[in-house]
């Protein structure tokens, strides 16, 4: 079921197109992936969604639950923002109050009744494990507490959409790795995301729907899935423990229905023609005459490489 | 010294790129001396008041009012008391009040009292008002002083003079003195020369006696003879031929007697003859010298008339010169000098100097205090980190605005309780009025923390917005008559600044505080106070409708370019 659609839209700043006819469609319980290099509208995207700033043309739709009815974003902001959680890119707290002060804050902020506040701040306060940090001054908390905590602050009212900037940026791997999990159980408790980012890894794992976005223009969305079609790879590297192995699977690899091979010193790229089949002989190979791999690359395209295929390419 | 310029040369860079910055930097001193030069460059006091009270308006009140008028004070009289003036003191419509007698004239050795009304809380204004008005007293005490001198330097000279031409008539008397004195001693000497010593010379009358007492026994027998004859019984007619004879007889003795003979007696007769002659002599001498005298002393008798009559003149004169310092009136060096003497009555009892600077301290404490707060909150607000998700919450702009104003008004109201409660320290009588002062506070207060509010919304950064607030608290100081009186700017700019709420809130302060004024008397001023309050709130909501998305942008972006950067950052690293 839709939950946003953008149809056309169109943002200029002082006439110049930040945005450019953009058509884009999140459907409830996704998790949408917004991704593009610094200044490719991104942000602008988000903001439009987000209800900051209005587009120069077109128009940003929300559908409300159990209705198929649509309604504009903009005009109907102020009955439709209750439903929106915002996770800006900084932490937006309030450094001097506590952990559990600011959820009260903005808990009553949306006229939830005590009880219920209570209760949710409870479970928020689990589920980032900030239990045991809650009368901590927000200031005093970590950067990864604070992103956890400015993500509870967005969820405190139990939105339907969730909309994160740069959710992972400045934080280390493993608070990245924190936080990513974190969106997950979100999502899984019916909350639809929507993460602007260039860390296209955490982006491809989290995500299940990406647009990329550039130079102001959506140049491709939709399911991850989808997008890596076009760019599936035709070949697969193995990297060996020593010269004599490599011999010997060279060997080996030539009964196989192969159309090339390149030997890169240790590393051997492979074409095969069926490279399914081919991998599943390989390892079996492998299995066989106990032979060692350092390394056997099939991946399947990174977004990454999707992403800088499709910006090299709108580029030329 | 070259790294010094370098970085002086950025930060002047820095200041003039940041616009607002630039602008309050370079144009707030440049209005603000503008508007200080514009309205303070004159020595004139355009809007000075003065009621002056008399018991009768005469000649010399009026002409002293028209010499305050020509000075471009405003003059309102009052007729009936000086209480009247004095509750317009305390009011503001009258900034001084000059209780003068009936006329100016000093007519005897009494000062004329002067009484000035001032509001000793107003100490500018009173100084300004005392060194004009004094002025004129001084210029009015100087011109009756030398005219009270110039009529004693007239009648001392008129005198002088009279004493000059009486002088020549007193040499006149003492000349005609010394020639009576003169003739009187050769009338005495002419007197004294006269002989009228008479003769020693005895004379025998022993004859004289004898011959006497024969002739007086004959008389006797005669009478004896006619007293016989008389009782004889004798014809009457002979009776009478006898005694006609004894009478004839008797008067021929009589006669004898009279006229004795010269015989015995004719010697002494002689001798009486000669003494005659010589006393018949000196006395001819006496008579001529007594005629002279006689004469000499008429003369002296004229001259010493004269003399009367110039002695009667010069003591006519004497009198009149004596009466003519007599009609100075005014004898008395003192009063001479100053005529009159001035007197000042504070309108609001004897206080001390921290009584009086209370109200104008109080509200330039509250109004700095609640511009910088209302600015910094909204400042603060509007950079939190939270500010963006305030944009999503289900709660209205007015209900942020109130929160704003409340947030201030708890730190305000803490304020003017511990300003108030040290206060009562200082002044335990205060005491009774603190109540309302505290009221007036309250809404000047919620005024000037609008304005700060405004200025929070208009500005971007904190450093920018503190400054403007500051700067304009300082116009608002410097055009609220609390550093130079409103009274000497001109009647336009005095008009405008009389709409100050540091002007408003100061008087109804002031005037509730010092003079237990009620605040239903000056409900104008709490009307525009309370109206100043409405409209900023209308304006802060209609600034906070029209910013509220361009700030949640700019916020935004500020932030977005912040990452931005942050990121570049890290990829060079």
């Amino acid at each position: 079921m839709d939950l946003i659609r953008l149809r056309e839209v169109t943002k200029e700043y002082r006439k110049r197109a930040v945005l450019s006819n953009v058509n884009l469609t999140i459907e409830e319980g996704d998790i949408f992936g917004v991704i593009g290099q610094s200044g490719s509208g991104k942000t602008t995207l988000l903001n439009l969604i987000a209800g900051f700033i209005e587009p120069t043309d077109g128009e940003v739709v929300y559908y409300s639950e159990g209705n198929s009815k649509e309604k504009n974003l903009h005009r109907n902001f102020s009955q439709i923002k209750n439903k929106i959680g915002y996770t800006p890119q900084h932490n937006s707290l309030y450094p001097k109050l506590t952990v559990k002060e600011n959820l009260w804050h903005f808990g009553r902020l949306y006229k939830m009744d005590k009880q219920t506040l209570q209760a949710n701040i409870r479970n928020l306060l689990n589920f980032t494990h900030l239990t045991d940090f809650q009368d901590y001054l927000a200031e005093h908390l970590s950067g990864g507490m604070q992103k956890r905590l400015d993500l509870s602050c967005s969820l405190i009212h139990k939105p339907r959409l969730l909309i994160l900037d740069e959710p992972t940026s400045d934080l280390d791997p493993v608070l990245q790795k924190e936080i990513i999990h974190l969106l997950q159980e979100v999502n899984k408790q019916g909350v639809t995301i929507i993460i602007a980012s260039h860390h296209l890894e955490g982006v491809e794992t989290i995500c299940n729907k990406v647009a990329i976005i550039h130079q102001g223009k959506v140049h491709s969305h939709g399911l991850l899935d989808d997008l890596r079609k076009p760019y599936l790879k035709d070949h697969f590297t193995i990297r060996v423990g020593s010269v004599e192995q490599k011999q010997q699977l060279i060997n080996k690899l030539q009964t196989l229905p192969i159309q090339k091979i390149v030997d890169k010193g240790r590393t051997l790229v492979i074409y095969p023609t069926n490279i399914q089949e081919t991998m599943r002989s390989l390892l079996q190979i492998v299995k066989e005459d106990n032979l060692y791999l350092h390394n056997l690359d099939m991946r399947r395209p990174s977004l990454n490489e999707i992403f800088e295929k499709i910006t090299t390419e709108a580029t030329k | 010294m070259a790294a010094i310029w370098l970085l002086t040369k950025k930060n002047i860079k820095l200041l003039i790129r940041a616009r607002w910055s630039a602008l309050i930097i370079i144009f707030a001193p440049l209005l603000l001396i503008l508007l200080l030069g514009l309205s303070y460059n004159t020595s004139n006091s355009f809007g000075i008041i003065v009621g002056v009270y008399a018991p009768q308006f005469t000649e010399d009140v009026n002409a002293f009012a028209n010499l305050l008028k020509e000075e471009q004070f405003i003059v309102k009289e009052y007729h009936d008391n000086i209480n009247s003036c004095v509750d317009d003191i305390k009011e503001g419509a009258v900034h001084t009040c000059i209780s003068l007698p009936e006329n100016l004239h000093v007519e005897d050795n009494t000062q004329k009292e002067i009484t000035f009304y001032v509001d000793p809380s107003r100490i500018n204004l009173v100084w300004m008002v005392q060194e004009t008005v004094k002025g004129k007293f001084n210029l009015k005490s100087q011109e009756i002083s030398q005219s009270l001198t110039q009529d004693i330097l007239s009648r001392v000279s008129k005198t002088k003079e009279g004493l000059s031409l009486k002088q020549e008539e007193v040499g006149t008397i003492k000349t005609k003195t010394s020639s009576v004195s003169e003739t009187t001693g050769t009338v005495k000497n002419s007197l004294s020369s006269l002989d009228l010593q008479a003769s020693t010379t005895t004379y025998d009358l022993g004859d004289l006696n004898n011959l006497t007492t024969i002739l007086t026994a004959s008389k006797e027998k005669l009478g004896l003879a006619i007293t016989a004859v008389k009782d004889a019984n004798l014809d009457e007619n002979k009776s009478k031929e006898i005694l006609a004879a004894l009478h004839s007889a008797s008067g021929s003795l009589d006669k004898t007697i009279s006229s004795f003979g010269e015989g015995g007696t004719g010697q002494a007769i002689l001798n009486l003859q000669k003494d005659l002659d010589t006393a018949k002599a000196k006395l001819v001498a006496a008579s001529s010298a007594v005629s002279t005298s006689t004469q000499t002393l008429s003369s002296s008798a004229a001259t010493l008339s004269e003399l009367t009559t110039a002695l009667e003149t010069l003591k006519n004169s004497l009198t009149e010169m004596q009466s003519q310092l007599d009609a100075l009136k005014v004898t008395d060096a003192n009063t001479i000098t100053s005529p009159f003497v001035t007197k000042i009555e504070k309108v609001s009892g004897e206080k001390t100097y921290l009584n009086y600077l209370f109200p104008a301290l109080l509200v330039l404490v509250i109004m700095f205090s609640t511009l910088l707060l209302g600015t910094t909150l909204v400042m603060i607000e509007k950079h939190s980190p939270a500010f963006v998700r305030n944009f999503f919450v289900p709660v209205s702009k007015f209900t942020f605005i109130m929160s704003i104003y409340f947030t201030n008004l708890v730190m305000i109201i803490i304020q003017i309780l511990v300003i108030l409660g040290i206060s009562l320290f200082f002044m335990k009588d205060a005491l009774g009025s603190l109540g309302l002062v505290a009221l007036v506070l309250f809404i000047g207060a919620s005024v000037f923390t609008f304005i700060g509010m405004v200025i929070g919304y208009m500005f971007m950064s904190e450093e920018t917005g503190v400054l403007a607030s500051i700067s304009l608290g300082s116009v608002l100081l410097l055009f609220s008559g609390v550093i130079l009186p409103l009274e000497a700017v001109p009647p336009l700019i005095r008009t405008i600044a009389g709409f100050n709420p540091f002007v408003l809130t100061e008087k109804l302060v002031r005037e509730v505080f010092l003079f237990g004024v009620p605040l239903s008397q000056n409900i104008v001023q709490l009307s525009i106070l309370v109206g100043y309050a409405v409209i900023l709130f209308v304006v802060i909501l209609i600034l906070e409708s029209l910013l509220h998305k361009h700030l949640v942008g700019r916020f935004m972006h500020r932030h977005h370019v912040f990452h931005r950067q942050r990121e570049k950052r890290l990829k060079n690293i």
